[in-house]
């Protein structure tokens, strides 16, 4: 297997663009990778695309409808949907490609336009797809999965609201400073506790938005292009991981849960972070900088633990003592988060990986982690889907 | 619950997730006699690597069971979730079944305010609409036992 580098990112910011279709976003952020890369389309040897769900067939097909912009060559163009975790596919087999000599230069690409209003069923088929029982009979749209489990950690680890507002506090002020967010307002804590309570107990501005976005990364182990490159950045993990028997989660679009744990909490991403780990020969406590899928405030607590960032029951008081501060042990989400980007599920992996990289290559202004050597960037979705991505520089 | 003339009028909004039986409504749910994991919905199996997947069969879970977590939703769920009215705020709950699963749904006639997790619930039946005939369209439910 080759060593694989990151030699090119690009995004479009994040927000709500109704008068732009996908391809436009798409173009967007590939261009910017290009230009970054300093590489021509033609060295482009394979396309990994993030499906877009509500883009039809279009959406499914969003790698051929982007090839066809900087003009089609012929080479594989693959689509992938694992919910939020779908970039992460994409960097994967964009990775494993490039590493098993497949092709030399490889793009990852996630676009997303989200649907006006509430997320809700794709299908109209409450047999085969208990996407419809969750919201037809229970009426439990996504956040109330992640209050169920929040709700737990307040029994069990006595984790209060004012943890829960001081997240949000914390990632505002990150937010603030990436000219990338859609939301840029700095909050205060009485602010946040202020804001509407959705599903008790997380509350509006503790649960992120929908938007729409795009990213896009090309990795290579071609030397000439990686020598091109300004600060390429090293791949020194990229994994997937899908939920083990007995995961007491209650998962978004499940009904039921064992009550009995045989595995860990948010087993899918045990599992991602821990092949990551042993593929990388890194570990949590050689991480500087850490992008956690903050859906929530209790994601950001839930994934310093289910990472292995902290012990069980110890992320209110990791967050409180300040260690997850830029300048702290680990700077988590110095982007602002999903708290400030809003969640666009096709892109939003392969954002965080822009994020960590342009971390690593001191790229980040104010937000920037000074001597910052090695970034993970940890996904999350829906019904058993995760990826990690360990980056060193 | 459990009157047979007052089951005639309840009719399920969704066919094979619940059942009546002599002490109300209970949940559908399918037991796998190889690796004794309960699934529900019954159809959608979760074996246990390694499982022969030999002799499932349908079972009724108990009708009572504690609550394993809960919210309290603030704003109205969107559509296909259909109800006779505006109901926020609401409760939903998961409860543990003795049996070893754990199952999420409303949470009806009970004070939301004094929910707390290890409550004893009970499945019961809430009327979401009413059909062309008069009967009342309904799906399973949490209540806090009295």
């Amino acid at each position: 297997m080759r060593d694989v580098y990151i030699v090119g990112v690009g995004m479009h910011p994040w927000g709500k663009f109704e008068n732009k279709i996908f391809t436009q976003l798409g173009e967007v952020a590939v261009a910017e990778a290009l230009k970054d890369a300093d590489i021509t389309w033609d060295k482009i040897g394979a396309i990994m695309s993030g499906i877009l769900i509500y883009g039809g067939n279009a959406g499914h097909l969003s790698g051929q409808y982007i090839e066809s912009v900087f003009g089609e060559t012929g080479v594989p163009v693959v689509n992938v949907y694992n919910a939020c975790a779908t970039g992460s596919a994409a960097i994967r087999m964009a990775h494993n490609s490039i590493a098993a000599g497949e092709t030399d230069t490889a793009l990852a690409v996630g676009v997303d336009i989200s649907p006006k209003g509430f997320l809700t069923a794709k299908s109209k088929d409450p047999k085969a797809d208990r996407d419809v029982l969750r919201w037809q009979m229970a009426g439990m749209p996504n956040p109330v999965y992640w209050a169920l489990e929040c709700r737990k950690r307040f029994e069990k680890y006595g984790d209060t609201e004012d943890v829960l507002a001081d997240i949000k506090v914390q990632l505002s002020q990150y937010g603030s400073k990436n000219p990338n967010a859609r939301y840029k307002k700095i909050y205060t804590r009485e602010q946040v506790l202020g804001s509407v309570m959705v599903c008790d107990p997380l509350r509006l501005f503790e649960i992120c938005a929908t938007s729409d976005g795009a990213a896009a990364v090309i990795l290579s182990s071609d030397p000439k292009t990686i020598a091109r490159a300004n600060k390429p950045v090293r791949i020194a993990a990229t994994t997937m991981g899908s939920a083990i028997y007995g995961d007491p989660t209650i998962r978004i679009s499940a009904l039921s849960a064992p009550s009995k744990a045989e595995a860990p909490l948010l087993s899918e991403s045990y599992s991602a972070s821990q092949q990551a780990y042993e593929k990388a020969g890194i570990g949590p406590e050689d991480i500087d900088i850490l992008e956690l899928p903050d859906n929530s405030s209790w994601h950001y607590l839930q994934y310093l633990e289910t990472c292995g960032f902290c012990g069980e029951g110890q992320a209110a008081k990791m967050f409180s003592d300040g260690l997850t501060k830029i300048g702290g042990k680990v700077a988590v989400n110095p982007s602002g988060g999903f708290s400030s980007f809003g969640e666009a599920i096709g892109a939003q992996a392969i954002w965080q990986v822009v994020e960590a990289s342009n971390q690593l290559r001191g790229r980040c202004g104010e937000r920037q982690v000074k001597d910052a050597q090695v970034a993970m960037a940890q996904t999350y979705g829906l019904m058993g889907n995760s990826g990690t991505t360990i980056l060193t520089i | 619950m459990g009157n047979v003339a007052t089951a005639k009028r309840k009719v399920p909004a969704l066919p094979d997730l619940f059942e009546w039986a002599e002490d109300g409504l209970r949940m559908q749910s399918a037991k796998c006699s190889s690796c004794n994991t309960y699934f529900f919905p019954a159809a959608h199996a979760q074996h246990r690597p390694e499982c022969s997947r030999e002799g499932v069969e349908k079972v009724l879970l108990s009708n009572k069971g504690t609550l394993a977590t809960y919210t309290i939703q603030h704003y109205m769920c969107p559509p296909p979730f259909k109800t006779l009215g505006d109901i926020t705020p609401y409760g939903l709950a998961m409860v543990e079944f003795p049996e070893g699963i754990s199952v999420a749904g409303l949470i009806v006639e009970s004070d939301l305010e004094a929910l707390k997790i290890g409550l004893e619930m009970e499945t019961v039946s809430y009327t979401v609409s009413h059909d062309e005939e008069g009967n009342d369209v309904i799906t399973w439910a949490f209540r806090v036992v009295k």
